[in-house]
């Protein structure tokens, strides 16, 4: 009886409300980690790649939801996402980079660049992506804030920024081997 | 002492039900979100098709959006009857219809080289509704209300392409069937 008093049902409230919150906080904090750890993704050097999009688990739901809301299924289109350097170092505009190798066979290919908050990166020329059709296969990807005469990526000023390869209706063996296909390497250039 | 266990009982559940509560029900809040952007700032209400232009770095509906697609969005609703879903699609580039659930499962997808044609047509009911209509694919929702999705590819940005391919994007209708 006493527990229900007017101080007790302030505690209790209190206490209610900061704890909703917490829960709240810690699994907005935590998704990125967790959904890693659970193995959900699968990783093939710095890349990442999220299978099984209608996945019925929660954890990958919502971290599918957070960073990639209404992506397609992944029988029909893979997303490979990096947002790190073939040293481990966080992308950022601050350095120039090259993507060294191909991207795996698929009927469409395509690099695009997002910052921080995974929407398209601003920059003058208004050029956010690479695909199949406009990529010259005699020279390397650069990703750079500043011009460059081929392949050019444009990073604009992003401290931070990540690089998703998608690919639509690969063929079977990238399925069968998503852990070991070759991915290209971003490597840093030295300025 | 047995106050301060109580209290403590009380906050270690509340955490774990509300951090467990929102990984369930994070993708539904995301989706809601979305839905009152559309109808808000977008004046998209539901059944209704928007016409995206190619995403550029002002486009901040949805996280990751690719540049080289135009979109096609609705909400559906269906629970005032079916929806007839028309257009005369590209022949020549990728494009895609999908449908996805309110906690945002892609629960159906087909592109351009599953369908027999690029005449679009397409009839989207609620599955406990048996329609017998000979031209057009019926498609079962598994719930009332949802979000379609029309990708059209476009890897060529000229001028002309963009101008053809978006006379296309216009093409695509939805209607209620009487």
């Amino acid at each position: 009886m006493n527990f229900f008093n007017r101080n007790n049902y302030l505690i209790s409230l209190t206490l209610f409300l900061i704890s909703l919150f917490t829960g709240s906080y810690l699994a907005i904090s935590n998704l990125k980690s967790s959904t890693e750890k659970r193995n959900l993704s699968i990783k093939n050097g710095n890349w990442i790649v999220n299978p099984k999009m209608d996945l019925k688990d929660d954890y990958q739901r919502a971290y599918i939801a957070r960073i990639g809301l209404f992506a397609l299924d992944d029988k029909e289109a893979l997303y490979f996402l990096s947002s790190k350097d073939d040293k481990g170092r966080l992308l950022s505009s601050e350095y120039d980079y090259e993507l060294i190798g191909l991207a795996p066979k698929g009927r469409y290919w395509s690099y695009t660049l997002y910052g921080d908050d995974y929407f398209l990166v601003k920059n003058k020329v208004n050029k956010f992506g690479i695909n199949k059709e406009n990529f010259n296969p005699k020279h390397n990807i650069i990703i750079s804030s500043t011009e460059q005469k081929n392949n050019w990526l444009p990073s604009g000023n992003e401290k931070q920024f990540h690089i998703t390869l998608r690919l639509y209706n690969p063929s079977e063996k990238v399925y069968k081997n998503l852990e070991s296909i070759k991915l290209p390497i971003i490597r840093r250039l030295e300025k | 002492m047995k106050k301060g266990l109580t209290y403590l009982l009380f906050v270690g559940l509340t955490t774990f039900f509300s951090y467990n509560l929102t990984i369930k029900y994070l993708p539904n809040f995301i989706y809601g979100v979305f839905h009152y952007k559309m109808k808000n700032d977008h004046n998209i209400n539901d059944n209704e098709l928007k016409f995206y232009n190619l995403p550029n770095d002002k486009s901040k509906v949805v996280v990751m959006p690719n540049p080289d697609f135009l979109y096609v969005v609705s909400f559906y609703d269906l629970r005032n009857g079916p929806l007839n879903l028309t257009g005369k699609m590209p022949d020549s580039t990728y494009w895609s219809i999908s449908f996805y659930k309110s906690n945002t499962i892609n629960w159906y997808v087909k592109n351009d080289k599953e369908f027999k044609d690029n005449h679009l047509n397409i009839v989207l009911s609620k599955s406990t509704v048996d329609l017998d209509l000979n031209s057009s694919t019926i498609i079962k929702s598994p719930d009332e209300k949802g979000v379609i999705l029309i990708r059209i590819l476009i890897e060529k940005k000229d001028e002309e392409s963009i101008k053809f391919y978006k006379s296309i994007q216009k093409s695509i209708s939805l209607k209620k069937i009487l």
